[in-house]
């Protein structure tokens, strides 16, 4: 009658699986290349901000705004000149060049971070793209889309 | 009277004698029942289980729950669609979709199957169920394809339950993409569902990795807490960096394979790759499991 024996003798074959997984793991990481690039966090974000910038200038009832004339361009970078930009963390610094809804060339500092499943958290300046709330044309109170923002991109771009 | 009942007692043993004949000619094979009448066993021991009825109640109330509390509450910002609640339905049904993945479609794949085979270590019963004259390898079939029946049901109604729950409350306004566009309800909501579905690769992967468990570990706890710890660890595994190609294959990639469906220009290598990594996870994990009920000593109980 030994219906709860201790699993001593069946840490064999689980012992067996888990060394087989984690070598698996252990081979595989590190290789391949890494999912979170420079390249790919600037084409994602630039054209997502513009979107957002419309967006923006239609609720505050700006018209004649649209992506192509905010023509948006991004340069990202990862924690200053000694670190490698590449991977995740929330020390991404994106610089967002861009034409505003009165016509002006400006440049913006955004905070990313990105995460490691190739999604995305930017803030903006709230000094180019406003408050956390703005005021529509009919004077009620609404979340500002350019503020703070959630994208994603493809890792096998 | 009388009379009748040596009749019948006569019939009786006239009929069991036939069959013993029977059986012991040509067509004992016969006698063997079929892997679906294996199968419709497990489904009725399952279905008297009271844990299954409570989780798919579970499935089908406590989404609308959240939705509703949500409705109250200052948005999650820290969990993507988290900061849109308000805005969409369609948002709270993806953001309910990424806190699922965290434990919760772990634990929803494991309660079932991580206890389906060691609950017969549980309660003694081997012995009873393998001197039915069924195989292992049916027994083992019937109960993997009746955990994952149930696991892919109990999605099913939590995401219709999400769903439409979401959409009731919150309402049907378009849905802020992930590339700063909206998307119209009428197209967002099939690519919500679509989202949904990009679940079961993963979910049927964790499926047999606590079928696995359920088997080796011969104890219906460890079977379903195995599981949602190696969720957690690989959940945890997966937010590291420098990890490239290995974070592929774990099977909690799949879960958040669903992104590529709201960019402006949707990408789906994500969902072809956890199907793979699934499919691969749910071979090797069913394989193993098998060999490992195939070769075990069923004594005592």
């Amino acid at each position: 009658m030994h219906r709860t024996t201790l699993p001593i003798r069946r840490l064999g074959p689980t012992t067996a699986v888990l060394a087989v997984v984690a070598a698996v793991f252990a081979a595989t990481a590190g290789h391949g290349g890494e999912d979170i690039t420079k390249p790919r966090l600037e084409h994602a974000i630039a054209p997502t901000f513009a979107n957002l910038y419309v967006q923006r200038s239609t609720i505050l009832g700006k018209t004649g705004v649209t992506v192509a004339s905010i023509d948006a361009h991004a340069a990202c970078d990862r924690g200053g000149p000694k670190v490698p930009d590449t991977g995740p963390g929330a020390n991404w610094i994106c610089m967002i060049t861009f034409t505003d809804d009165a016509g002006q060339r400006q440049e913006g500092k955004f905070e990313v971070t990105a995460n490691a499943d190739a999604t995305y958290v930017a803030g903006g300046p709230s000094k180019l793209v406003g408050l956390a709330t703005i005021t529509d044309t009919r004077g009620v109170d609404v979340t500002n889309p350019a503020f703070e923002f959630d994208g994603a991109f493809d890792p096998d771009s | 009277m009388t009379h009748a009942a040596t009749g019948h007692d006569a019939a009786t043993g006239h009929s069991v004698a036939a069959v013993a004949t029977h059986t012991a000619g040509h067509h004992a094979q016969a006698r063997r029942p079929g892997t679906l009448t294996v199968l419709r066993w497990e489904v009725a021991k399952l279905a008297a289980h009271a844990r299954a009825r409570y989780l798919l109640l579970g499935c089908l109330i406590v989404p609308p729950v959240i939705v509703a509390v949500f409705t109250g509450q200052q948005p999650p910002s820290d969990t993507i669609y988290g900061r849109h609640i308000h805005e969409s339905g369609l948002a709270d049904a993806l953001l309910i979709l990424a806190f699922a993945h965290q434990w919760l479609l772990p634990l929803l794949a494991s309660l079932v199957a991580g206890d389906i085979f060691a609950n017969e270590d549980g309660h003694g019963t081997w012995k009873t169920i393998l001197t039915r004259s069924a195989s292992r390898g049916q027994i083992f079939a019937a109960k993997t394809l009746t955990a994952a029946g149930f696991n892919l049901l109990a999605l099913l109604v939590l995401a219709a339950s999400t769903i439409a729950g979401s959409l009731l409350i919150v309402g049907t306004q378009p849905l802020p993409g992930l590339s700063g566009q909206l998307i119209p309800a009428g197209t967002a909501l099939p690519l919500v569902a679509a989202a949904w579905a990009t679940a079961i690769a993963p979910l049927l992967g964790f499926t047999a990795l606590a079928l696995l468990l359920s088997v080796l570990s011969r104890n219906p706890t460890a079977g379903v807490a195995a599981p949602v710890v190696l969720g957690f660890a690989m959940q945890l595994l997966s937010t590291l960096g420098g990890l490239d190609l290995a974070r592929r294959l774990l099977l909690t990639t799949g879960f958040e394979a669903w992104h590529g469906l709201f960019t402006q220009q949707r990408f789906t290598g994500p969902i072809v790759q956890a199907g793979a990594v699934a499919a691969g996870w749910a071979v090797g994990c069913l394989l193993i499991g098998y060999l490992a009920l195939r070769r075990r000593d069923v004594i005592g109980g």
